[in-house]
């Protein structure tokens, strides 16, 4: 963009500081008062201590909602990008009106609020009698299904139709094609995809609200909880930095291995 | 790909949405026409008081009220704070762009009750601001600033600013700069090429972020929950409670109502911003 | 020329997309170990007709053949044939190697054989030193000889070609038509290729097939078609054209002559004393004699120095006229000047007026 104005750029320059400020330092508050070795927080931190994480990980509930969260995500993510994948390989090349109706029903679920899905699927579920797991990790697919396909879908239409053609006029029949031609020229994708699902499963707190039961709790549940009935505890900025870690460490892989253009592309 | 095989791809994917998606709905909605009952999930007889009960008690009247007045405030600050920032990061050379919009992705991975307990371990009586300022001797005693609908603003508009930013970012950044230089060449000064040239073509991401961030702002019940308290209720927790207590027609009817502000939202935004007739020129 | 020497053929074959017809009642035998070229402007349907040879489209009416067989409803993996794509379609996450024996796999080749097939197509294509590179490391002109080498190393019956040097720049396009005629030529495979340059389609091919708004209007011998067009179209595209418009006064072995506004014309043609025609007569044909000879009367109008070539454009009363010159002396002639442009009765020819299905239809070869 062009040059402009020097206040404008000053304004431009405050407004940024601020915004970054007020959204980071939140979360930069939470990690510090994880390390505190005293029972409240306290800015500067006095001293460096693990206590709180050695409190998150002794706690059966935290330690078993942690691990619900892991393999919850895990599992969603897997089956929402397989299913995203399979959605974006029919649209990427389909022009028309039903291509179009389809693209928006499978990206609905992204702005559709996740609070009436999950009242919905609750009542749904009482009223057929779905296990509690089951049911929150059919949810949480529904829920990370358009993020797979989204990333998918771009890498799709980016490919040279061409290039599937090619394979074809060379032998290769429709299945061949898909995991000779097209999926190794998509997984960057197939994978950005993946990593998005699992972020959303991982922190996911609308549908979890409602699905999740006595016993099985995914994590933030469980520090919402905990923060409702037992107030602000320092266990739980233990518990939500080792949420934070997580994520901070998946993305770092993925950025390693796809790249940083794809992921922020991706959005 | 030839047709038959297109309906081994698309059959899981479709069948999943309608499923788990549309069924689920369409299923709430059929409730929200029935009768309460106390001893089954619903009764059989159909009617439309869920919604006209609704509508007629100025609880719910003031509840709604709230939840709008809170999402219009959110909206204006995401919007003032958001457009200049974004304008920032789209200036950036490329790299540092792309940096910039990690470190805005970022916080959004965070999930949402982390960053609600920042705010909360931020505001609350034994918190940073309050500690603070009676470290400086500013004040004597800890303020209240948890458990009020400002708390609920200031924490919201934070968590959902990123969203703007982003969305308003990535559309000034594909904006192609000729629209501007035309307009210099025209003898527009930096300010008037910005009202009447780049703010007009950037309204599909002004759109598209000020949707996203209502959408979020109705749904968010933890942050609300953490941050208002009891007595800073908004729609949200209205359909939280009436669930808890087994109230399914009426929990029903308060999410399509919910639903329902989101859609003439979104109507109105798209008529107001029109963002379809800037669509084939930013590229 | 009967079918059975036929590698392709396109029986009545018809397709629509929508409310366009893009190919409409197409024929076309193409014999063996010939190079046939679809030529025409953008949309005339010849990228079409070359995808149903393929099978990428499927006609809505017809047939195709190849080698005899029918596959019209075939799938493109199980046709004998193999494509050159107008961008190459080089696969990016394979070395040139591994795109070149791509095919062989499909096909099941064995290994040892695979491998010294693919070094003998590298070669023939001057390429062998490169085969472990990447299509991103290579120069277009690279890229578009993989391509290539990955398309005739399977032995196809049929080599497809969509504008294959399209991308290339001028230097580079004529030096690959010239290698791409003694590939062809050596290797003896029967290839189809789609161009919108004409000079191309006559430079490679042994027949072309001329095409507008999914018809071919007329097919042969590159020769046959430029110094024989059999309409204006035809005419016009395939170069310039001088177009002349009269009515038949004689006829006498086999010339007839044709009384324009602006006098009378010779044209190698038999048709009916007091039929009116438009004749077609190429610049290069025209001859410019000084006043009082013979031909129609003409005032130069512009003169355009082009190297080689010099251009003449005249008005005369039976329209405008232009005319080529070689080795045109400077100050032969100039602007303002009057001559008389004539022309054998050889370098002319009736053009056909009659709407371009009855050249399509029921056309089989030569």
């Amino acid at each position: 963009m062009t040059g402009s104005s020097r206040a404008g750029a000053a304004i431009r320059g405050v407004a940024t500081i601020v915004a970054f400020a007020l959204i980071v330092f939140p979360i930069l508050i939470v990690v510090v008062a994880a390390f505190s070795p005293n029972d409240y927080f306290q800015f500067p931190p006095p001293g460096f201590s693990l206590r709180w994480f050695a409190e998150f990980f002794g706690l059966e509930n935290m330690r078993s909602a942690f691990a619900l969260s892991v393999e919850l995500a895990l599992a969603s993510a897997t089956i929402a990008t397989v299913l995203g994948t399979l959605a974006a390989l029919f649209l990427a090349r389909r022009r028309g009106a039903i291509g179009a109706l389809l693209q928006s029903l499978f990206l609905a679920p992204l702005v559709f609020p996740t609070i009436i899905l999950g009242v919905a699927l609750l009542l749904l579920y009482k009223t057929i009698g779905m296990p509690v797991f089951a049911g929150l990790l059919l949810a949480h697919c529904v829920v990370g299904m358009p993020y797979g396909f989204r990333t998918v879908l771009a890498s799709a239409q980016a490919l040279d139709p061409a290039l599937e053609e090619a394979g074809q006029s060379l032998g290769a029949g429709p299945l061949r094609t898909l995991f000779l031609v097209t999926l190794p020229l998509i997984w960057p994708g197939v994978l950005s995809g993946w990593l998005f699902a699992f972020i959303v499963s991982f922190g996911e707190l609308n549908t979890a609200l409602f699905l999740t039961g006595p016993g099985l709790t995914t994590l933030p549940i469980e520090i919402f909880s905990y923060l409702q009935f037992q107030g602000s505890q320092l266990v739980i900025a233990a518990a939500s930095t080792v949420q934070i870690a997580l994520i901070v460490i998946l993305v770092a892989v993925i950025e390693r291995v796809v790249g940083l253009a794809r992921i922020t592309r991706a959005r | 790909m030839t047709a038959k095989y297109g309906w081994f791809l698309l059959a899981p994917p479709l069948a999943t949405v309608c499923v788990l998606f549309v069924v689920p709905v369409v299923y709430l909605f059929w409730v929200s026409l029935h009768a309460p009952s106390t001893s089954e999930l619903y009764a059989a007889s159909l009617t439309l008081h869920n919604y006209v009960d609704l509508l007629r008690d100025s609880f719910y009247l003031t509840i709604i009220g709230r939840t709008l007045g809170v999402a219009a405030v959110i909206l204006g600050l995401c919007l003032v704070i958001g457009y200049p920032v974004a304008y920032f990061v789209a200036v950036l050379p490329p790299r540092r762009r792309m940096l910039a919009l990690l470190l805005l992705l970022f916080p959004l991975m965070v999930s949402n009750v982390v960053r609600a307990y920042g705010w909360v371990a931020l505001l609350e009586r034994q918190g940073v601001v309050n500690t603070t300022l009676r470290d400086l001797r500013w004040i004597d005693a800890p303020l209240d600033l948890l458990y009020t609908p400002s708390a609920v603003v200031v924490a919201l508009m934070t968590i959902l600013l990123p969203y703007m930013v982003i969305s308003i970012a990535n559309t000034l950044a594909a904006l192609d700069r000729r629209y501007e230089e035309a307009a210099q060449a025209l003898g527009a000064s930096p300010l008037r090429t910005f009202v009447h040239v780049t703010l007009p073509l950037s309204t599909p991401g002004i759109a598209s972020g000020t949707l996203l961030v209502f959408l979020l702002t109705l749904s968010a019940y933890v942050t609300i929950t953490l941050l208002g308290g009891p007595r800073s209720k908004l729609l949200v927790s209205m359909i939280y409670d009436s669930v808890t207590a087994f109230q399914w027609p009426r929990a029903a009817a308060l999410a399509f109502v919910l639903l329902a502000l989101a859609l003439v939202f979104t109507a109105l935004i798209v008529a107001l911003l029109r963002p379809g007739r800037v669509q084939g020129t930013a590229r | 020329m009967n079918g059975d020497m036929a590698d392709v053929r396109l029986v009545g074959v018809r397709k629509r997309f929508g409310g366009v017809v893009a190919v409409s009642d197409v024929s076309v035998d193409i014999a063996r170990g010939t190079i046939f070229s679809l030529l025409g402007p953008s949309g005339c349907g010849k990228t079409t007709t070359l995808r149903l040879i393929a099978g990428f489209e499927q006609p809505d009416a017809g047939d195709v053949y190849i080698r005899g067989v029918r596959v019209t409803s075939t799938p493109p993996y199980r046709r004998d044939f193999s494509m050159v794509f107008q961008s190459y379609a080089l696969f990016p996450h394979l070395t040139v190697a591994e795109n070149v024996v791509f095919g062989l796999r499909m096909r099941r080749i064995a290994r040892g054989e695979r491998a010294r097939s693919v070094d003998e197509a590298l070669e023939l294509v001057k390429l062998g030193a490169l085969a472990d590179r990447y299509p991103r490391q290579l120069s277009g002109g690279q890229q578009q000889r993989v391509a290539l080498a990955r398309a005739i190393v399977v032995k196809p019956a049929v080599l497809l070609l969509d504008e294959p040097l399209g991308a290339l720049d001028k230097m580079l396009r004529e030096e690959m038509q010239v290698e791409l005629r003694s590939l062809q030529q050596r290797l003896g495979i029967t290839a189809v290729f789609v161009t919108h340059d004409q000079e191309e389609a006559l430079t490679l091919s042994d027949r072309v097939a001329v095409m507008r708004d999914g018809v071919i209007e007329q097919i042969g011998a590159p020769r046959d078609i430029y110094d024989r067009p059999r309409n204006a179209f035809v005419a016009s595209f395939l170069g310039a054209s001088n177009f002349v418009e009269g009515n038949i006064v004689a006829r006498e072995a086999g010339v007839n002559v044709v009384e324009t506004p602006a006098g009378r014309v010779t044209v190698r043609a038999d048709r009916p004393i007091g039929e009116r025609v438009r004749i077609a007569v190429r610049p290069e044909r025209l001859r410019l004699d000084p006043i009082d000879g013979e031909g129609i009367p003409a005032r130069i109008r512009d003169v355009l120095y082009r190297g080689p070539v010099t251009h003449f454009y005249m008005d005369s009363a039976a329209g405008p006229l232009i005319a080529y010159r070689q080795d045109a002396r400077a100050g032969e002639w100039s602007i303002g000047d009057r001559v008389h442009c004539a022309w054998d009765a050889d370098g002319a020819v009736v053009l056909d007026e009659a709407p371009a299905k009855r050249a399509a239809s029921g056309e089989v070869t030569r």
